[in-house]
């Protein structure tokens, strides 16, 4: 479903991204670990197309997309969360996901109707609540409802497009346990044919959502398997697990 | 996204009786200085809509208002096309310039994107300057208005010509709510509050930028006809960078993205020059200082300090009388 071939990103001196290459199947939810650093973001910008790779390619559903713009591949299923919250916060959060729901039903050009309107885009809208838990809030500014909240609209936002694959980075980034909890039911409950690609420092959760893990450090994949491997991997606990395990 | 609020339907109907008071019973001075209102008002309309609910400060409306002038006063009386398929014509291709504006200017944003509308707009100003087509310096003259004799209109007379004018802005302010309520008015606001994010979605940003300004620049084309007709001669003035100066100080001055409040900064504007301009030819300072004013005061505009001061109790009052009438609603709250 999604493939990257030997993906190389520098910034100057800075070599960001060395040749990664990774294979998701369809419905596949891997989890990608690494310390700071690692180019963990620099991976997903790379694979939405906010950023440009020096060589090597991104293919989605056999295609190649690498040269696509960034509105052409979350057309084509690529959607993406982001670690620090990216909404619109003037909005409500019913409106937030309509926009999303809007540009997915291609309703988010029309002159015809206000888009929210639509059956298709409120059924989305509805549907993405309940996914995400949001439906108590719809109504809510997103200034007005809390952090966690926020972090769930931003993964409800990316839901409404109807991706084929999912990239999340860092869903849990700042929350609770006990909402950090509630994100392993919500990624569980995701339909089991949407790709996940997910970047996480939030253990538990990586190894109970994980089919596969993937490890990155200083930009290149030092671990591609699954995660009982990872658990027992000596080279894992050097660069990064070391405290988790201690813990 | 704009929605309509009971003290915006309150502004709406006080302006609207006002100008029908003064097309009513106003003499020539009064009628001219309210078709001069009418016809900024159509401009202002045009420069909210993509700067006040999409972003995009313009400072070439005024250019396209010219072209829209200029556009009728050639194709009427150069090609000797009637009036109506002059107007058509005009106000098509003040939207087709728009348009290409809209699309170059898409990717660049803040100081950037008022600098290049800037460009656009004195690129126009000078072309029509110098181009002996457009008369250079010494303008057109000889422009006709409609001839709407068929329902017994004569806008040959002022107060015919104010009511007409009356009855574009409000046709024009119905379209631009329809335009900012539909989907694309939807994922402009989205655009204006994160184009990242919308880009990430999967819309193409630029094209919702360009589709807009190229319907603001219909609607400011049609002021430009508006203009041609109210005073049948056009000069290269009308696409000037101060036009679309002007045009924007009246809608920070009225309320930004708010869109009533600039019909009501055109109001101002207006009067205040005619009025403090019998008095002084320094008229202008007086609205600069008011525009600090309502700057220094962080209040968005006149209409924004209004809203700011009586929306929440008007609308809550409009919320209970709702309740009054419904007893549905009272059982709900209960």
């Amino acid at each position: 479903m999604l493939e990257t071939r030997n993906l190389d990103k520098s910034f100057g001196a800075v070599h960001v991204t060395r040749g990664v290459s990774l294979k998701l199947e369809r419905g596949e939810r891997r989890v990608i670990l690494g310390p700071n650093g690692a180019g963990k973001t620099t991976l997903f910008n790379l694979l939405v197309g906010e950023l440009t790779p020096d060589s090597g390619s991104v293919h989605l559903a056999g295609e190649n997309v690498t040269a696509l713009p960034v509105a052409r591949r979350a057309r084509q299923g690529l959607s993406r969360s982001y670690q620090k919250n990216t909404l619109f916060d003037g909005l409500t959060v019913e409106e937030n996901l309509g926009l999303a729901a809007a540009i997915h039903t291609g309703h988010a050009t029309t002159l015809r109707r206000d888009s929210l309107a639509r059956p298709e885009v409120r059924e989305i809208v509805a549907e993405v609540a309940n996914q995400v838990n949001l439906m108590p809030y719809l109504h809510a500014r997103v200034s007005e409802v809390s952090y966690g909240v926020r972090r769930q609209l931003e993964v409800g936002v990316a839901l409404a497009t109807r991706p084929l694959v999912l990239l999340m980075d860092e869903p849990t980034s700042g929350v609770g346990p006990e909402m950090a909890k509630g994100f392993h039911d919500l990624l569980n409950n995701l339909p089991r044919d949407l790709t996940l690609l997910i970047i996480e420092h939030d253990m538990d959760l990586a190894f109970d959502v994980a089919d596969t893990i993937t490890v990155l450090n200083y930009g290149e994949v030092v671990f591609d398997g699954l995660p009982e491997a990872a658990r027992g991997s000596t080279l894992l606990k050097e660069i990064y697990l070391g405290s988790w395990e201690d813990a | 996204m704009f929605r309509h609020t009971p003290l915006r339907y309150g502004a709406l109907v006080l302006l609207a009786s006002a100008a029908l008071f003064q097309a009513f019973t106003a003499e020539y001075f009064g009628l001219e200085i309210l078709t001069e209102i009418v016809i900024l008002a159509m401009l202002v309309i045009a420069l909210d809509m993509v700067a006040g609910f999409g972003g995009m400060v313009s400072l070439c409306h005024g250019a396209l208002l010219g072209v829209g002038a200029y556009g009728y006063a050639i194709l009427s009386t150069k090609l000797g096309l009637t009036p109506v398929v002059a107007m058509a014509g005009a106000v098509a291709i003040a939207g087709a310039v728009a348009w290409v504006i809209g699309a170059i200017c898409a990717r660049s944003h803040g100081i950037y994107f008022i600098m290049a509308t800037l460009a656009f707009g004195q690129m126009g100003y000078s072309y029509v300057f110098e181009a002996p087509l457009f008369g250079g310096d010494d303008g057109l003259g000889g422009i006709a208005r409609l001839d709407l004799s068929l329902i017994g209109l004569d806008l040959n007379d002022g107060r015919s010509f104010a009511l007409f004018s009356l009855g574009v802005l409000a046709a024009i302010y119905g379209v631009a709510v329809l335009i900012l309520r539909s989907g694309l008015g939807r994922s402009l606001s989205g655009v204006m509050h994160n184009e990242q994010r919308m880009r990430a979605l999967g819309l193409t940003v630029w094209r919702v930028k360009a589709d807009v300004f190229g319907l603001s620049g219909l609607i400011s084309g049609l002021a430009g006809v508006m203009a041609a007709q109210h005073v049948m001669f056009v000069s290269p003035g009308l696409l000037s960078w101060t036009v679309s100066g002007e045009a924007l100080v009246v809608v920070i001055l009225g309320g930004l993205g708010t869109l009533v409040g600039p019909l009501l900064g055109a109001a101002v504007f207006v009067l205040l020059k005619h009025e403090v301009g019998a008095l002084t030819s320094y008229w202008h300072l007086v609205v600069g200082i008011l525009l600090i004013a309502v700057v220094m005061s962080r209040a968005n505009g006149i209409f924004g300090w209004i809203e700011a001061r009586f929306g929440a109790r008007i609308e809550r009052r409009a919320a209970d009388a709702v309740r009054d009438i419904d007893p549905r609603e009272v059982k709900t709250d209960a």
